[in-house]
């Protein structure tokens, strides 16, 4: 496999994912504005759909290209994050409108970025048994399912269904709640 | 006159109405007609029994007999029919703890100092339950608490406290572990609204008294945990608007996709479901409450009650559906603070199926209520009583009062106090924002802010006097 430069390995895929993101944050929240309400609906269905697809699945085509240009696991791990960074880090700016910098950066804890974690992990998982099987593809003699792989997805899931039963993540939020409350009080 | 002429006299006019509507309530109950008002051929019961009725989230909007589209609330239109509907009827704190402990006491929350969810109820101030055991009612807190704290508290004046601390004081729709008298109890029912009421029925037929109080008047607080996320009803209710035109009830800004919006990222609540699904489901949720209330009324009127029995309906604080990009609560926004208010209590009621304009608070529920028992109302409740404005459509309310809002982690609202008057409303924000400055009268949509304004600076000195002057009252 050719490592390719740093640009073509790790900027460009994750640029990509950003820059859909970007775009359809601003047509869906532009729609918004728009007086014709049958295109204001079109659009933030389009939008809204590829704003959700860039967040959420966006790990999977960043790890997977970045893996296969050549980026080392640190590197790839660090591109599919960019984007859900960026996009989880507005609502701790936003917090800064009412509370102080610790409690605004507690925010990080919420389940919602719970959950984008066990989900970034799970296409983590399967874009490297992906890049592998296009590189074995390709003629090089790589293992597909990697134990590595295969615990990534395993724990992602059992994260994702154990929270989920567990009173459907309902008491994750309790639990960070709780947190909140021990770390800084009533919070006033 | 201009509108700033219209503010003037408010200053002078707030303390003497509130000492006028003590007055005038204590003297309603005690048989005495003050000029002006109408008095009712009914004969009125020495101390009447009380059934206070609490839904949570429920918008002012949301009911069939304030023309909502599609919802259909035939509990609640009764009550309105029977009775009188308050069409401003606000909350002075948008946040369930802070308004539920100002029903109870009277009080703004900066009085009795529970100040947001994570403030757990402090004993400063007694309740109007309490005050109403002390004057020989048998009382019965039954539904949903939802003041954080070690349990729920200790409110040994009571025959019977049901409640639940189940997932930070929310509990559950269905199969919720309660809480009686102290002791953890299944649910014998298992959607929430059936089994509150059911309780509510027994002890309004004699069961689950102190001995000596089955034959006492007595008090019930109902509190409903409708319309709350996740909103699910029964079985019979669910899916019942899953045809609705539910757009013709939202604003045109919302979309499918719009849930998440509200705190700026899209998807936040994608587990939930689109916007207007859930919207659907708020309304389902608000119906299987009612359908509660149809049964409670109908057991008021079997035990042959119905003539000596104040029935309140009221909402802890209502919600913004998508108005100014905005979901939930918390902010001070018409579809927020305003509450549904129905009073029904026939031997007051000159004019069933009236609409009341005048403005009425959730602070003045404890000292109507205590007015009502004939109990007197303590010096430290800042609400009033409503029973003039019930009795008589005429009669004259107060002209200003307080917002109050402290921040709530990690809802993204800053802490502001504020003032509304029946036609401005005026907020101040502790960070984050400038201050919020409506005529209400010229833009009820609340879309311009006349801060900082030529119009907004002649207005802002009598709103700044006006705020200072209600802060030093509570």
């Amino acid at each position: 496999m050719k490592k390719l430069d740093f640009k073509d390995r790790f900027l460009y895929p994750a640029g990509t994912v950003f820059a859909v993101m970007a775009v359809s944050w601003a047509g869906y929240f532009g729609s918004a504005c728009l007086e014709n309400d049958a295109l204001h609906q079109a659009l933030a269905k389009v939008f809204g759909t590829a704003y959700f697809i860039s967040v959420a699945f966006g790990t999977l085509y960043v790890y997977t290209v970045s893996y296969l240009r050549g980026a080392a696991p640190g590197e790839r791990v660090l591109a599919s994050a960019i984007s859900p960074f960026i996009w989880a880090t507005k609502e701790n700016l936003l917090l800064l409108e009412s509370y102080g910098i610790l409690e605004s950066i507690y925010w990080y804890l919420n389940p919602l970025n719970f959950w984008l974690i066990c989900f970034m992990a799970l296409q983590m998982g399967i874009g490297g048994i992906v890049a592998r099987a296009v590189l074995r593809r390709r003629g090089e003699a790589v293992t597909v399912a990697t134990p590595a792989s295969l615990a990534l997805i395993a724990v992602s899931v059992a994260a994702i269904v154990s929270a989920y039963a567990w009173g459907k993540g309902e008491n994750l939020y309790v639990i960070f709640l709780a947190g909140y409350r021990a770390l800084f009080g009533y919070g006033i | 006159m201009s509108k700033y002429q219209e503010s003037e006299g408010i200053l002078s006019d707030i303390i003497s109405r509130r000492k006028l509507l003590k007055l005038a309530g204590g003297a309603a109950v005690a048989g005495l007609a003050l000029p002006g008002l109408a008095v009712p051929a009914r004969k009125m019961p020495a101390k009447p029994n009380i059934v206070f009725i609490l839904g949570d989230n429920h918008r002012a909007d949301a009911m069939g007999c304030s023309g909502h589209p599609f919802i259909k609330t035939p509990g609640m239109d009764r009550l309105a029919r029977e009775g009188v509907r308050f069409e401003n009827a606000f909350n002075t704190t948008s946040l369930c703890t802070p308004a539920r402990a100002s029903i109870l006491t009277g009080a703004y929350a900066g009085r009795h100092g529970v100040k947001n969810n994570h403030t757990p109820w402090n004993y400063r101030m007694t309740t109007f339950l309490e005050y109403l055991a002390g004057s020989g009612y048998a009382t019965a807190f039954i539904g949903k608490w939802h003041m954080p704290g070690k349990g729920l508290p200790d409110l040994p004046f009571l025959d019977l406290f049901v409640s639940y601390t189940y997932r930070e004081g929310q509990g559950s729709y269905f199969d919720c572990p309660l809480i009686v008298n102290g002791k953890d109890t299944p649910s014998r029912k298992s959607y929430i609204s059936e089994e509150v009421t059911d309780w509510a029925v027994e002890f309004m037929g004699g069961k689950h008294r102190r001995a000596g109080n089955a034959q006492k008047p007595f008090c019930i607080y109902l509190s409903h945990r409708p319309a709350h996320p996740p909103f699910i009803s029964p079985e019979g209710i669910a899916g019942m608007y899953r045809d609705a035109d539910v757009k013709s009830a939202l604003p045109k800004v919302v979309d499918p996709w719009w849930f998440g919006k509200t705190r700026r990222n899209v998807f936040q609540g994608i587990m939930m479901g689109s916007y207007y699904d859930q919207y659907r489901r708020y309304c389902e949720t608000i119906t299987a409450m009612d359908r509660e209330v149809v049964r409670l009324l109908d057991a008021i009127d079997r035990e042959g009650l119905r003539d000596n029995t104040l029935v309140i309906y009221m909402g802890d604080n209502g919600m913004s559906w998508g108005e100014h990009a905005h979901h939930g609560i918390r902010e001070s926004y018409e579809q927020v603070i305003r509450v549904p208010l129905i009073a029904r209590a026939p031997w007051l009621i000159p004019d069933p199926g009236a609409i009341r304009n005048t403005m009425a608070l959730n602070i003045d529920i404890a000292p109507t209520l205590l007015d009502a028992a004939g109990a007197g109302i303590p010096a430290d409740m800042d609400g009033a009583s409503l029973l003039p404005l019930i009795r008589n459509g005429r009669a004259e309310g107060r002209k200003a009062w307080m917002l109050e809002f402290w921040h709530y982690y990690p809802e993204p609202t800053p802490t502001y106090v504020g003032v509304r008057t029946d036609r401005y409303k005026y907020v101040e924000f502790r960070k984050g924002r400038k201050p919020w400055l409506f005529d209400l009268k010229e833009d009820p949509g609340e879309e311009r802010n006349l801060y900082g304004t030529p119009e907004g600076k002649k207005l802002l000195p009598r709103m700044k006097a006006l705020l200072e002057k209600l802060k030093k009252g509570r």
